[in-house]
């Protein structure tokens, strides 16, 4: 009952915000060749998923959105692991950590470029790239506050230090690691839209810059629809994934 | 097999430049249950960590390997389910041997049908039961107990204390517990540890003879030995 209140009221709201958009459209009191009314971006959508586009710039963006935050998770978990439980690691690495943490990823996106070309490489890259900071620190966080209680009691129980590390360090942290891994979905889609405007010959976000460029605002609009849909689709999916794996977890106290 | 079950010589601990124990000898006989009182900030804690090897100290601690803790907050695993926190020390137990042992646990600590459920679904007591299920499951030789009951209300702290004698009567394993309550320490305990000043100042034999049941709270003795034990704590 309580998710179908929440389904509910989200479909209420999106549909207000639709309706609302709609009247100032029919009362041209906004300009709709620069916002078009929402059916005439329906169509737009229609015609872009009849002509089998909208599948090909949908799943690319997903493989190369999905590949980039997988490969930045592991990445950002481990390295958050590592700096939270070892000092001498923490010693070493944070420092390094730190100074490409200071850099904006979006800046170095033509970095990356010169680097690695236009391909699909350089996209997952980015993508990787910005998304390992945010796991890194809140999972250094997590690891490096479990509970002295937890460590203490877990070693009168086992001697073994990997038993400790895998039953009771990582799960500890898995709040800290489920609030990074929520921030990294959103710098992910941030960074696909991004890496999709140089050298891309589809994706969504190359749909929104080239839909722009040719003044198809409808269909922009469309694109960007998609994408808002798909990033809060992901996220979706992700706490389904994480209350049946972690049902311990209090996600509506992370965000 | 020696006599004692924890044998304690010179013992000081410090956190820095302060001083928190200070020359502590003792002997704990094996099977005999000590409770150590004392004012807040007089190191009982700290005393029991030490004897756990959770903190450094100077001076001699002689104690088994084999040691079941409780803390005070019960530190339950709340990403396992009960019978996955009893089961996590059972390490050398093929799968169906640990069954039968968290199984035998949940029956000793009455929570046989919750072995399925997470710490958060249950009350203060009985997750206190099953910190302490946790901590017998491997058949320890000395358990450490860190005011076990001092979160739990007055009712159910004494629910708890009649289960906790039934259960150690059972178990006939060493046990030191730390407490601020005086009738917990009478009721249970054979010998009393009163800590003062840095260091244990009076060893009180309890005159009450075994098995107990906390009908002997509303004695004249008892209330006697309660004002004495005061008395000796200012």
């Amino acid at each position: 009952m309580k998710e179908f209140k929440k389904i509910y009221y989200s479909v209420l709201s999106i549909a207000g915000i639709i309706l609302f958009w709609q009247v100032l459209s029919g009362f041209d009191l906004i300009n709709s060749n620069l916002i078009p009314p929402p059916t005439k971006v329906y169509l737009a959508i229609i015609e872009w998923a009849k002509s089998g586009e909208l599948f090909i710039d949908f799943s690319t963006s997903i493989w190369r959105g999905i590949t980039g935050l997988l490969i930045g998770s592991i990445i950002g978990i481990m390295l958050g692991l590592f700096t939270g439980r070892n000092q001498t690691l923490d010693k070493i690495l944070t420092p390094v950590l730190n100074v490409f943490k200071a850099f904006p990823p979006v800046a170095l996106l033509p970095v990356f470029i010169t680097f690695f070309g236009i391909g699909d490489f350089s996209k997952v890259f980015s993508i990787s790239f910005a998304t390992i900071f945010p796991l890194w620190v809140n999972t250094h966080l997590g690891a490096s506050t479990v509970p002295a209680e937890f460590i203490r009691s877990a070693m009168l129980l086992s001697k073994s230090g990997v038993k400790i590390f895998f039953k009771i360090i990582i799960p500890a942290s898995m709040n800290s690691i489920i609030a990074g891994f929520r921030i990294s979905i959103a710098i992910s889609f941030i960074m696909l839209y991004v890496s999709e405007l140089a050298g891309a010959s589809s994706g969504l976000g190359y749909q929104i810059s080239s839909s722009h460029l040719a003044y198809r605002m409808d269909k922009m609009l469309g694109a960007l629809i998609v994408l808002g849909l798909t990033a809060s689709m992901i996220d979706l999916i992700f706490n389904k994934i994480v209350k049946y794996f972690f049902p311990w977890v209090q996600l509506n106290k992370i965000i | 097999m020696s006599e004692y079950s924890i044998s304690v010589k010179n013992l000081s601990v410090a956190y820095g430049s302060f001083s928190v124990i200070e020359d502590v000898s003792f002997d704990i006989r094996n099977a005999e249950f000590i409770a150590i009182i004392g004012k807040s900030g007089t190191g009982k804690t700290t005393l029991l960590n030490a004897l756990a090897g959770f903190i450094k100290c100077n001076g001699d601690v002689n104690i088994t390997d084999c040691i079941g803790f409780c803390f005070q907050n019960h530190s339950l695993f709340y990403w396992m389910t009960v019978a996955e926190n009893i089961g996590f020390g059972l390490n050398n137990m093929n799968n169906t041997d640990k069954k039968h042992t968290v199984n035998e646990i949940l029956k000793k600590i009455d929570l046989f049908e919750y072995g399925n459920k997470y710490p958060k679904e249950l009350s203060g007591g009985q997750m206190q039961r099953v910190a302490l299920g946790r901590a017998i499951a491997y058949n320890p030789d000395v358990l450490l107990l860190d005011e076990p009951f001092s979160s739990l209300d007055i009712f159910t702290r004494d629910q708890m204390m009649d289960w906790l004698i039934k259960l150690i009567s059972e178990l006939k394993i060493t046990v030191v517990m730390v407490t601020h309550y005086l009738d917990e320490a009478l009721v249970l305990a054979d010998r009393i540890f009163v800590l003062k000043e840095k260091r244990i100042s009076n060893v009180v034999n309890v005159p009450f003879a075994k098995p107990r049941t906390q009908a002997i709270r509303y004695t004249e003795q008892f209330q006697k030995s309660k004002q004495e034990l005061s008395d000796l704590l200012n």
